[in-house]
């Protein structure tokens, strides 16, 4: 490496070793994208930009699933008249954030749990932000179906509940798959009460009685999140 | 000391992996030596943070793991190699190496010479763009290690690092153990004795959640004296006779 090209002898006091790690920084540097670049500034934290942009139901095979069933369900709605974008979305979203971070679905999961960026605080930024982009794909979605505007937002507090108890049993569990069959399961036994009290699915979307159960059922799968990842204690 | 631990166990439902364990532990390269089953893995995990223990008092590096602020100054100076090094195959070597540079808090501007280092040191130069799919389970193992040292850890817990390498990057590995050593804790588990034997200033030897001998490898291998223990190597023998003498209820460590 000291004489490549040049057959010179560098000077007694030059650290050859230290010379070519820092020629290596610079190549092997990998520049951040604009994505992570404004993840850092806002969460003040390159390493937890890092985990945010590896989150696997953000990355892009996920995401075009998920524009690919919203696309279905809004083509459907307008050939049916049925909300099936309304019905969809919370399911969607609560498989998302159940794979949001976990053992068995983050390859690193053990080794991120000894980091000093806190798993809590990746769980917590990973889960928030995959339901962002879900309530975004699903107003679009929703839009673009053209249903009536009370069930363009009726789905986003269902959806809030669904992807809460998603969360808190993949938490639970530790299993991203149970978190995913609880959001799911939830979401239809919702669905299947609303058809058998009334006749039609939409009435969960619709009634204003529901949206307190709906936050009730938030908050306490928000509190077992909380419960299921307190700080260990170290000693007794 | 870097590692305080009293009376530390770990329980698994009814199992008991880690059962009573005191340790102190300060510079220099500790072999933890046992069987399957034995808890080296619990409480490497432990030590790591990654998991609590059940009872008994914990102190890494001065501090106590308890509490947020403390645990994470610990993480700031820990490197930790799992058993199973879980990892993402589209990563490069150099990627990977930065992600847990960023996780464990390094300063940004420092990272990618803390990256190129490591990632030298480990002998993976010219891997540093290969995605880690593409490498050999050798060439992951040491991947793992890049990253554990990235941070220049105070605190190195590394578990089977030698699995999937090969006798000439085994003794290169030592060599960089013995060099990490002169300043850090490093604690190594291992079923390797020889590994032991080569690199290691301090050994304890574990069994069913205890540890049965703790001294130097000479002393261990001092332990097969005047006994038919087995073994194809000094220090085998030594192991095999601890574990004999445990056996038959002739000798526990305290």
């Amino acid at each position: 490496m000291s004489d490549i090209g040049t057959g010179a002898t560098p000077p007694p006091d030059v650290d050859l070793d230290r010379v070519w790690i820092g020629v290596a920084a610079q190549v092997w540097r990998r520049q951040p994208g604009p994505a992570e670049r404004t993840a850092g500034r806002l969460l003040r934290s390159p390493g937890l930009a890092r985990a945010l942009l590896t989150t696997p139901s953000l990355l892009l095979p996920w995401l075009i699933a998920s524009v690919a069933v919203l696309a279905v369900g809004a083509v459907a709605t307008r050939g049916t008249g049925e909300p099936l974008v309304a019905l969809l979305a919370p399911g969607v979203a609560g498989a998302g954030i159940a794979y949001a971070y976990g053992p068995g679905i983050d390859p690193a999961w053990e080794l991120s749990r000894s980091m000093a960026v806190s798993d809590r605080m990746v769980l917590l930024v990973r889960a928030f932000a995959v339901f962002a982009v879900n309530a975004v794909l699903g107003l679009a979605a929703s839009f673009a179906s053209g249903t009536a505007a009370a069930l363009t937002f009726g789905w986003l507090i269902p959806m809030t509940a669904v992807c809460a108890l998603a969360l808190a049993a993949a938490t639970v569990v530790r299993s991203p798959n149970a978190g995913v069959a609880a959001g799911l399961a939830g979401w239809t036994i919702t669905l299947l009460s609303g058809q058998a009290a009334t006749g039609q699915y939409t009435v969960v979307l619709s009634a204003s009685a529901l949206v307190p159960v709906y936050l009730a059922v938030a908050a306490v799968c928000a509190a077992v999140v909380a419960y299921a990842t307190r700080l260990p204690k170290g000693t007794t | 000391m870097n590692v305080e631990i009293v009376d530390l166990t770990r329980r698994f439902g009814r199992t008991e992996a880690v059962a009573g364990v005191s340790l102190q532990a300060g510079p220099g390269v500790f072999g933890l030596l046992g069987p399957n089953g034995a808890g080296k893995t619990s409480l490497l995990r432990m030590l790591a943070t990654v998991i609590q223990p059940s009872s008994g008092t914990l102190r890494l590096l001065g501090r106590d793991p308890g509490s947020y602020g403390p645990r994470r100054e610990i993480r700031r100076r820990l490197g930790y190699l799992p058993q199973n090094l879980g990892y993402y195959p589209g990563f490069t070597v150099a990627e990977f190496v930065e992600y847990f540079a960023l996780l464990k808090d390094m300063p940004p501007g420092r990272v990618p010479a803390a990256v190129a280092a490591a990632v030298e040191r480990t002998g993976l130069g010219d891997k540093a763009r290969a995605k880690l799919r593409t490498l050999s389970g050798g060439m992951l193992r040491r991947a793992g290690i890049a990253q554990a040292i990235v941070n220049e850890p105070e605190l190195l817990l590394l578990d089977e690092p030698t699995a999937g390498l090969d006798p000439e990057q085994r003794v290169s590995f030592r060599a960089m153990l013995r060099n990490l050593g002169e300043t850090a804790t490093v604690i190594v588990s291992t079923h390797l004795v020889e590994d032991v034997g080569a690199a290691c200033t301090k050994v304890a030897l574990m069994n069913q959640g205890k540890i049965l001998f703790y001294g130097t490898p000479t002393e261990l291998t001092a332990r097969a004296d005047g006994t038919d223990a087995a073994g194809d190597a000094p220090l085998e023998r030594g192991y095999s006779a601890v574990l004999a003498a445990a056996r038959t209820g002739a000798g526990a460590w305290s």
